[in-house]
């Protein structure tokens, strides 16, 4: 095993780990407001990822210069596709929120299973 | 440039604005909102329309918004599936909004009623956007939007079971995004592009072989959750039901076949079935596919008819439609994906037309219990007999499009011999007749007989029984629509 | 031809008028249907190769005919049966009819298939008419028996389309041995067999029928009896001439198993009739070994045994029209529907006993009534086909028939108490709606046993069937 490997690829791993632990998050707590975070942390995760793709080490700003050559220049891509990215998720936790909100109106609890237990659907 | 040429970037456009605009409109006037909704929608469907005659012409209509040149730029690219996934966005969206109007101004606040119509023009505009798009990024990016306003439109009522439902919905959907969105990132990292054509033609050239089928499996994951694909349905059951019944006959007939298409998009555009670099993976996971919807078929119609409510018992039924409409495409032959795309067809319609029925008897009633239908095919014949017509269809009964569908699914599984899928297919038939034929008896043979009729408004009424029209007329008329689903089918499985 | 009408008030004038009006759009045919022409009409095409269309021939012709005059009869008969739902009664009968037509003259097997299944489905409102707890169990088990088997005939029609290539009658087989293989043609034919013969009763298929007959309306059973059930057999003479053809059925050699599989049916039928106490499911276990006539005939794969199997579908349809009608006077004068009741009411009810008797003696195959003809042929053609030992089956059944028929005729007019002489005086015997359809079948019974040839009579044209095929 390559150390020094896995130490430049350091921020691909800490996106994979992130990305289970937002999974698991989701997958295994309880707590309505914990799955959103876990749900934030996927997406952290994901952002995490895409920017380490288009990153280049000590890479110049994407502008057309004199002397700079593209090769050289950090992808744009990804960072702009993060940026949508970005929106769609704090949409997503903002409805979420929202909903958590009026959740806790109806049920008095954030808790997944004693909301399940509060009403048998049908 | 004509001004027709834009047609293909104004049929996202148009109701897009309009979606924008209905919040404002609604601050001026609160009633004003439906016919500007309804303008904004019928506008849509003028230009998804009068697209038909170009693309059959040509095969794909192809556009640039802003002249950015695609691999680069979003590019707009209508084909055959396209066209006509979103004429059929177009028409249904369009029959359900204006049911919408007499049930929403009595089920909801009238402060909300703005925030509906936005809402479901965004819902229509996001759908008909994730059709067109040549672009991978931008179907996401669609794809989050008719998501969210389907979050929120769940939610809308605001009661505790609606909060309830559409919160896991939201959980399993924005998951299921994420995943999405992990694949473009991982398929971006090998590939480095994100026009669709562009990524086929780059992983044909071969040397892609571990990346690119992790980034499948993704995106496999994600659009089996948004199609609500066996085993991660769980859903679907809940947010179907208690949603409004429009909303309801939205996400059912239309929201869900967007995963469908995803699905196709990804297995048929990006990674072509030709493509050598990593065809195990390709053929495994859409056999992987073909079971967990043969598994569908079966399995829903078995819950559905153990249903006793009667919107639940249709939300089964539709998990069990994706599966025909998978197992189809699945089959990997020209007929398989012709039946596949014609249940598209049938299913929206048959229903869109269930929904919108279970939504007049609430309206007029409040009856979501099957065994408390009785008698109402005397006192609301029309609904009644619209229902009773769709069934044929969901159940696959001559004369209907149901039928058309399920005959070239058979006849697809027949050219791969799997008689395994047949059988499956011929029990989902019976199972769908069971649950079916057990409301129209319900409907029709039990109960009073006092011939009082009390029907629903007719802006509800003419929705339902037009969709319940159509299925026999695409039963009876097929030749219209198989030409260019064959068309379509060829296109896809040339890649 | 295929006009179905729904008016609430008028339903019934406008129901007998449209079925009066089908016999005379059936007739002018028939000097084309004598000839062996054939006139097909392409309604719309469906999808490639598959399309809606119709087709004019002798065997189309001839059970559209006996549809057309069997349903009339039936519904002069409801005018005086039915009290309640007129309006959905009447509607959904007219709409049998025309479906039941379109099966008759369907030119391809899409196009029968689709009248088929809607015929299964419209079929159900005349049986759970009553709407009693016994009419909708048997409603239940028959929607059961006919979906399923209508997804079996389904499979078996893909099989045939992506196999044969085509799914038109073209009075020929089309189906070809050298082209599909033997295990797949007789996947193909099991599964056609299994699929009709659930409407055809066909015995280890049969179930449904002995609940459902007795649960509908006596007109709408005479008309399950006599035509529905007919329908089935409809698709498999459809099946046997002109998808797969005599000689090819010969080579495959289905025809012994499914002579047997007729033989058992006759034989268990009548056995069950026999321990039945209540008259309609007697005469339903009856109308179960009859069809197995015409399965028999059909199967013998002889000129002889054919034309005794294709005349007995009207000889069958106006015999049992006759019993069931009959059964249905009983019930409504005299309210008695198990045999064990009826000594006696010869007297209250005599001419539809008689007529009864005269049904009880064509099942028998006594000469001069048209059973006698049926079991003639057959009779032929089991000589023709080389398979003797079936006259036995024909011999022990008509003797089975004798023993659960003539008891009943026997206690109703001479057993039991004495009429009341001034009811008999005071009141006439039935309506006379109901009546005059159970003389009109009565005396076809005799007619068709005495004038067999004459033009026009079921004889003629199945003979010009037969000579086509064989």
């Amino acid at each position: 095993m390559n150390f020094s490997r896995i130490a430049h690829n350091l921020n691909y791993v800490f996106s994979v780990v992130l990305f289970l632990l937002g999974l698991y998050t989701i997958a295994v707590k309880p707590n309505l407001v914990k799955k959103i975070m876990g749900l934030n942390i996927m997406e952290t995760s994901v952002f995490l990822f895409m920017v380490s793709i288009g990153m280049v080490g000590s890479g110049n700003a994407p502008v057309v210069t004199e002397g700079v050559k593209p090769a050289t220049m950090v992808n744009p891509i990804p960072q702009a596709l993060i940026l949508t990215g970005i929106v769609v998720a704090v949409s997503t936790t903002a409805v979420a929120l929202s909903l958590c909100i009026r959740i806790h109106e109806h049920y008095d609890s954030l808790n997944a299973f004693e909301i399940l237990g509060r009403d048998e659907l049908f | 440039m004509s001004f027709s040429s834009h047609y293909s970037i104004l049929l996202v456009a148009v109701p897009l604005a309009f979606a924008a605009l209905c919040p404002i409109v609604g601050m001026w006037k609160r009633e004003l909102c439906f016919p500007f909704s309804v303008a904004g929608a019928a506008a849509a469907c003028f230009f998804i329309f009068s697209l038909w005659g170009k693309v059959i012409s040509k095969g794909v209509v192809s556009y640039t918004p802003g002249g950015w040149k695609p691999p680069l730029g979003i590019q707009i690219r209508i084909d055959y599936v396209g066209l006509f996934m979103a004429s059929i966005i177009g028409a249904v969206g369009l029959a359900v909004l204006v049911y919408s109007w007499r049930y929403v101004s009595r089920e909801l606040d009238a402060e909300k009623i703005p925030y509906y119509y936005t809402l479901y023009m965004l819902l229509f505009a996001s759908m008909l956007g994730f059709v067109v798009t040549g672009d991978i990024f931008n179907m996401f990016v669609f794809m989050e939007i008719f998501s969210i306003s389907s979050y929120a439109l769940v939610a809308i009522t605001g009661q505790r079971r609606a909060v309830r439902a559409a919160f896991k919905y939201l959980l399993m959907g924005a998951t299921s995004s994420v995943m999405v969105l992990l694949g473009i990132a991982f398929l971006y990292s090998t590939v480095g592009s994100l026009n669709m054509e562009d990524i086929a033609g780059r992983l044909a050239m071969g040397g892609y072989t571990s990346v690119a089928s992790i980034a499948l499996v993704l995106f496999l994951i994600g659009f089996a959750v948004k199609a609500a694909l066996f085993p991660v349905h769980i859903w679907l059951p809940d947010a179907h039901s208690i949603a409004p019944s429009p909303i309801s006959a939205v996400l059912s007939a239309l929201v869900i076949k967007m995963g469908v298409l995803g699905i196709l998009r990804i297995f048929f555009t990006v990674y072509t079935p030709g493509f050598a670099g990593i065809e195990g993976t390709w053929t495994a996971l859409l056999q992987a596919i073909a079971w967990c919807a043969a598994i569908s078929i079966v399995l829903a119609s078995i819950m559905a008819i153990i249903q006793r409510d009667f919107k639940v018992m249709i939300a089964y039924s539709s998990i069990a439609h994706i599966g025909y409409i998978l197992l189809g495409i699945c089959m990997l032959t020209d007929k398989g994906l012709t039946g596949g795309l014609y249940n598209i067809l049938a299913h929206a319609l048959g229903k869109g037309c269930f929904f919108l029925v279970a939504g007049i008897i609430i309206y007029k009633h409040d009856l979501r219990r099957i065994t408390s239908l009785r008698g109402l095919g005397r006192s609301m014949p029309v609904t009644a007999g619209a229902f009773a017509v769709a069934s044929l269809s969901i159940v696959g009964l001559p004369p209907s499009a149901g039928f058309i569908a399920k005959w070239y699914i058979l006849w697809g599984c027949l050219q791969k011999q799997h008689y395994v899928f047949m059988v499956m297919v011929l029990l989902g038939s019976l199972l769908s007749a069971i649950y079916c034929f057990r409301v129209v008896y319900y409907m029709f043979f039990v109960g009073s007989h006092s011939a009082e009729i009390d029907e629903g408004p007719a802006t509800m009424i003419v929705p339902a029984a037009s969709f319940a029209a159509a299925t026999l007329f695409f039963g009876i008329f097929a030749t219209l629509v198989l030409p260019s689903l064959s068309s379509a089918a060829q296109a896809l499985l040339a890649g | 031809m295929l006009w179905n009408r729904r008016r609430p008030g008028l339903a019934k004038v406008v129901y007998i008028g449209s079925t009066v009006a089908t016999i005379l759009a059936i007739l002018p045919l028939y000097p084309r249907a004598l000839d062996g022409a054939i006139t097909t009409q392409r309604l719309v095409s469906i999808a490639p190769r598959i399309s809606l269309a119709f087709r004019v021939d002798t065997v189309g012709f001839y059970f559209a005919l006996l549809l057309g005059v069997l349903w009339l009869l039936c519904s002069i008969y409801s005018l005086g049966y039915i009290q309640k739902n007129e309006t959905r009664y009447y509607c959904f009968l007219s709409l049998n009819l025309s479906f039941c037509l379109g099966v008759a003259l369907s030119a391809n097997m899409f196009t029968l298939f689709i009248f088929y299944e809607l015929m299964t489905l419209f079929t159900y409102p005349l049986i759970i008419h009553e709407e009693t707890e016994q009419a909708r169990k048997a409603g239940l088990k028959y929607l059961v028996y006919s979906v399923s088997a209508g997804a079996v005939i389904m499979l078996g029609l893909i099989l045939q389309y992506y196999y044969g290539g085509t799914l038109s009658f073209l009075g020929h087989g089309t189906l070809k041995l050298s082209q599909v293989g033997k295990p797949i043609l007789l996947t193909i034919f099991s599964i056609y067999m299994l699929g009709f013969g659930v409407k055809a009763c066909i015995m280890p298929l049969h179930g449904w029928v002995p609940d459902a007959h007795p649960a509908a309306p006596a007109p709408a059973s005479a008309l399950l009896s006599g035509v529905i059930l007919k329908v089935g057999i409809f698709g498999i003479i459809r099946v046997m001439f002109d998808v797969f053809g005599i000689e090819l059925l010969k080579t495959l050699g289905v025809a012994l198993p499914m002579l047997i599989v007729a033989s058992f049916s006759i034989i268990v039928g009548s056995l069950f009739a026999l321990t039945q106490d209540e008259l309609k499911r007697r005469l339903a276990y009856s109308s179960v070994a009859q069809v197995a006539y015409i399965v028999l005939g059909l199967f013998l794969l002889a000129p002889d045994g054919a034309i005794g199997g294709l005349l007995h579908i009207a000889h069958h349809a106006f015999m049992k029209g006759c019993l069931f009608l009959a059964a249905g006077v009983i019930i409504h004068e005299t309210g008695k529907k198990k045999v064990s009741e009826m000594s006696g009411i010869g007297s209250r009810i005599p001419l539809t006993m008689a007529a009864f008797a005269v049904g009880a003696l064509g099942m028998m195959g006594i000469p001069l009534t048209c059973g006698f003809i049926t079991k003639w042929f057959l009779g032929l053609g089991t000589i023709q086909a080389h398979h003797p030992c079936f006259i036995a089956v024909l011999l022990i059944s008509s003797l089975l028939n004798a023993v659960y028929f003539l008891p009943i005729v026997y206690v109703a007019f001479f057993k039991g108490e004495s009429p009341e002489g001034e009811s008999r005086l005071l009141r006439r015997e039935t309506k006379r709606s109901m009546l005059v359809p159970v003389m009109i079948c009565a005396g076809m019974i005799i007619i068709l046993g005495v004038f067999v040839t004459v033009k026009g009579f079921p004889y003629s044209l199945v003979e010009v069937v037969v000579k086509a095929v064989f």
